[in-house]
C-alpha cells in the first residue's frame, strides 16, 4: 500500500520532470548540419557593417585582440560563419600576430544547437600538431572569437575533418562544447 | 466475491474519498484583521478562501487542469489528483494530493501548512474553532537531491547536489546503509535522472532522512559537504572491519607502504609530442625528466609510481585511472610545450579548469544519455561530469600543488614564469586527488631545446619540481 503509492509517486515525478524538461529544451532533437555557405553566395540585402573582435596568437604565446569591420548578418549561424571566414583569413597585413589555426584549414559546416552549442567543423590538420600552447590557443582563438561576437553562442565544440576528436595535440578536452574562456587572452 | 475485486474494493475505501462532497463542518481562519470560514471535509479544507485571505491571486486553467497561486514574488502550481507540485519553478513531492471540491479545491490542513503557506512565508496557529496565520513558514523550503553516483575502481563517488543549501549529516545505519539527516529541512529526492552503480543499490527518502541502502560490504568511508552548488559528497567502498584493540607492536605497514605520488611521463609510443629542430622529442623527455623526479622523490623517502617506464602509447584516461586506482597522493603529467611561434619561451602549471559546457546543456545531455540508456562501461555525459567533480573537490588543492611547483621552476636561473593556468586538460579529468600538468619548457624555441637537452639542466628542473611537491606535501 505505502510502496504502491510511494512508486505512482516517483512515476509521477518523473513524468513531469520530464515533460518540464522537454518544454524547456526543445526536445531531444539532435542537431541538424546545414549546408556550408559558399564564398560567392550572394546576399539579397547587404548585411551592415559592424565591428568584430577576432583572436590571433602574439608572440608572448597568449592571445591578442584585433578589431575589423565587416557586414554582420542577423542570424547566428551566418555570423558564427563570418567570424570565422575572418579568423581563418588571418591577422591583418600590418599585424606582428599570428593566425590561431596554424594551417591552411577551411570551415567546412556550422550548426548550432537549442542549448546554444556551436559546433563547427574544421578541415583536419595535414600533420599532427603539437604542444598544449598551440592547443589552447587554437581552441580559444576560435571559440572565444564566436563567442565574444555572438552572445547567443554559449559553447563551441570543434570538430575536425568531421569528426569529433578527443584531443587535438594530448592535452585539451575537445570531446566536449568550450565555455568562453578569457584566461589565455592577454592582460586578462 | 473474487478475492481480487474484494482487495480493490478494499483499497478504494482505505484510500479515503477521491473528491470532497459532503462538508463536515467548517474552520475560521483568521490573517491580521480579516477572517474567512472555509468548509471542512473530514481531513480537508476548502483551499481556494484561505489562499485568499492571504492576499494571493488564486486561478484554475482549464487547459492545464491546474490551480495557481500568485502572491508577490511566489508562484505555485498544483493540481487536484497530483501528489507532486510545483513551488517557484521546483517540483516537489508532497506525499498526498488535493482533491476537487465544491469551491474548486481542498486539501488536508499539513498540506495547506506544508506545500501553500510555508513557500509564502506563513503558519497556521491553532485557536478555537480553526486556525490563525501569522507570517514566518515552519518548514523551511524544501530541499531538493539529486543524486548521481560514478564507480570508480575499488570505490564509488555519490554526490547529493542540493537545490539550496541545507545542515545536513551522513552516518552508517542499520542493514548497510548510510542515513543522510536534514536538521532544517524536507528532503525531496530527484528521481528523474536515474543512475546506475554497482555499489549503491537504492536511495528511498523517509521524512527527513534519505537512506542509500549499499551493496554487501560496501561501507561508507568519509563524507563530506561543499559549496557553490551546495553538496554533499560521500565515498563508499569496501566496509572497515570492526576496530580491534590495538595491538601491542606497532605492524608494519607490508606491501600497502605510504600512497604513491604518480608521475606521468606526458605521450609515448605512437604519440611522439612536440619536437625541437634538432631533433630532441617530447616523449623522451618527459621520460628522462619524469625518471629523474622520481629518484629526487625517492631520495626525500617518497614511494612514486610511472604511468610508463618505457616507450609505450597509454591512453590519457588511463593514466589517471592508474593514479585513482593506487589512490596516490598526487598526480603530476609532466610536458615540453610547442608555439607556433619561435620566440615563446617558459615554464608553465597547469590545474584543471571546470568551465567547460553550461551546465544546463551538461544536465541535458546527462539526461539524454541515461533516458536513452549506456552500454555499461562506455564512459556517459554524467560520468564525466561526475568526474569534474571528483577534481572539484580537490581543486584548491590541486592549485595550491601548481603554485608549489612553479614557485619553484621559477626560482631557476633562465626560466620564464609563465604563470599558473587552469584549462579542462584530459589527463587531469577525474582524478580524485591534488593533480597538476607542468609544461617546463618550450621545444620550439631553439635556446631553450638546447638547454633542455642538456642532462645538467634536466637535473635541475627535476630537483625543482620534486622540491615544490614537497613543499606542497609538507605545508
Ligand atoms: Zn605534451
Amino acid at each position: 500500500m505505502h510502496r504502491r503509492a510511494a512508486l505512482i509517486a516517483l512515476a509521477a515525478v518523473a513524468a513531469i520532470a520530464v515533460l518540464v524538461w522537454l518544454a524547456s529544451s526543445g526536445g531531444p532533437r539532435a542537431p541538424q548540419p546545414q549546408a556550408a555557405l559558399t564564398e560567392q553566395a550572394p546576399t539579397p540585402t547587404p548585411a551592415p557593417e559592424q565591428r568584430i573582435m577576432l583572436l590571433f596568437a602574439g608572440g608572448d604565446g597568449l592571445l591578442h585582440p584585433e578589431l575589423r569591420s565587416v557586414p554582420l548578418p542577423a542570424e547566428v549561424d551566418e555570423r558564427i560563419r563570418v567570424v570565422l571566414r575572418e579568423l581563418l583569413a588571418g591577422p591583418g597585413a600590418a599585424s606582428r600576430l599570428a593566425p590561431v589555426v596554424p594551417y591552411a584549414a577551411s570551415l567546412e559546416a556550422v550548426f548550432i544547437d537549442e542549448q546554444g552549442n556551436a559546433f563547427v567543423d574544421l578541415s583536419a590538420p595535414p600533420e599532427p600538431l603539437a604542444g598544449s600552447s598551440t592547443e589552447l590557443l587554437l581552441a580559444y582563438g576560435v571559440v572565444d572569437s564566436i563567442i565574444l561576437n555572438c552572445p547567443e553562442v554559449k559553447a563551441v565544440q570543434i570538430l575536425f575533418g568531421g569528426r569529433e576528436v578527443a584531443t587535438l595535440a594530448g592535452h585539451l578536452d575537445l570531446s566536449r562544447p568550450l565555455a568562453l574562456n578569457k584566461r589565455f587572452i592577454a592582460g586578462s | 466475491m473474487k478475492p481480487k475485486l474484494t482487495f480493490l474494493l478494499t483499497l478504494a475505501i482505505c484510500c479515503g474519498t477521491l473528491s470532497a462532497q459532503e462538508t463536515t463542518g467548517a474552520l475560521e481562519f483568521q490573517f491580521g484583521e480579516r477572517a474567512v470560514v472555509a468548509p471542512r471535509f473530514g481531513t480537508k479544507v476548502e483551499v481556494v478562501p484561505v489562499l485568499e485571505l492571504v492576499g494571493a491571486e488564486v486561478t484554475y486553467s482549464q487547459a492545464a487542469g491546474a490551480w495557481g497561486v500568485v502572491l508577490g514574488e511566489h508562484v505555485l502550481q498544483f493540481a487536484t489528483g497530483h501528489k507532486v507540485l510545483l513551488v517557484d519553478g521546483t517540483l516537489h513531492e508532497a506525499g498526498e494530493a488535493p482533491v476537487p471540491s465544491p469551491g474548486g479545491v481542498a486539501a488536508s490542513l499539513p498540506y495547506v501548512e506544508r506545500f501553500l503557506l510555508s513557500p509564502l512565508g506563513l503558519r497556521l496557529e491553532p485557536i478555537a474553532g480553526g486556525y490563525r496565520i501569522e507570517h514566518g513558514a515552519r518548514f523551511a523550503d524544501p530541499v531538493t537531491i539529486r543524486p548521481a553516483v560514478a564507480d570508480f575502481g575499488t570505490t564509488t563517488t555519490l554526490v547529493l547536489t542540493l537545490s539550496r543549501a541545507a545542515a545536513v549529516t551522513a552516518v552508517e545505519g542499520p542493514g548497510g546503509t548510510v542515513e543522510v539527516r536534514f536538521a532544517d529541512a524536507a528532503p525531496q529526492l530527484d528521481t528523474s535522472a536515474p543512475f546506475r552503480s554497482r555499489r549503491v543499490r537504492s536511495i528511498t527518502r523517509h521524512d527527513a532522512e534519505l537512506s542509500i541502502q549499499l551493496a554487501s560490504g560496501i561501507g561508507l568511508l568519509s563524507w563530506r559537504s561543499l559549496d557553490d552548488p551546495p553538496r554533499l559528497t560521500l565515498e563508499l567502498g569496501p566496509a572497515r572491519p570492526t576496530p580491534v584493540p590495538a595491538p601491542v607492536q606497532t605492524l608494519p605497514l607490508g606491501d600497502s607502504g605510504p600512497r604513491p605520488i604518480v608521475l606521468d611521463p606526458g605521450h609515448g609510443g605512437d604519440d611522439v609530442g612536440a619536437r625541437s629542430r634538432d631533433g630532441l622529442v617530447e616523449k623522451e623527455l618527459t621520460l628522462a625528466l619524469a625518471r629523474r623526479v622520481a629518484r629526487a622523490l625517492e631520495a626525500r623517502g617518497y614511494r612514486v609510481r610511472l604511468t610508463r617506464d618505457d616507450d609505450q602509447t597509454r591512453a590519457l584516461t588511463d593514466r589517471t585511472a592508474l593514479a585513482n586506482r593506487l589512490d596516490a597522493l598526487l598526480f603530476v603529467s609532466l610536458h615540453a610545450n610547442a608555439s607556433t611561434a619561435p620566440s615563446v619561451t617558459g615554464a608553465e602549471t597547469y590545474y584543471m579548469s571546470l568551465d567547460g559546457p553550461s551546465d544546463a546543456a551538461a544536465a541535458a545531455t546527462a539526461e539524454l544519455e541515461n533516458r536513452a540508456g549506456q552500454t555499461a562501461g562506455e564512459p556517459t555525459a554524467l560520468d564525466l561530469i561526475l568526474w569534474d567533480l571528483a577534481q572539484a573537490e580537490v581543486l584548491n588543492e590541486s592549485a595550491e600543488l601548481a603554485l608549489a611547483v612553479q614557485g619553484r621552476l621559477n626560482a631557476l636561473a633562465g626560466t620564464r614564469d609563465r604563470g599558473v593556468r587552469q584549462a579542462p586538460f584530459v589527463v587531469l579529468t577525474g582524478a580524485t586527488m591534488p593533480a597538476v600538468l607542468v609544461e617546463f619548457g618550450f621545444l620550439s624555441n631553439p635556446d631553450e631545446a638546447r638547454r633542455l637537452a642538456e642532462p645538467e639542466h634536466q637535473q635541475q628542473v627535476a630537483e625543482a619540481i620534486a622540491a615544490g611537491i614537497e613543499d606542497f606535501v609538507g605545508r
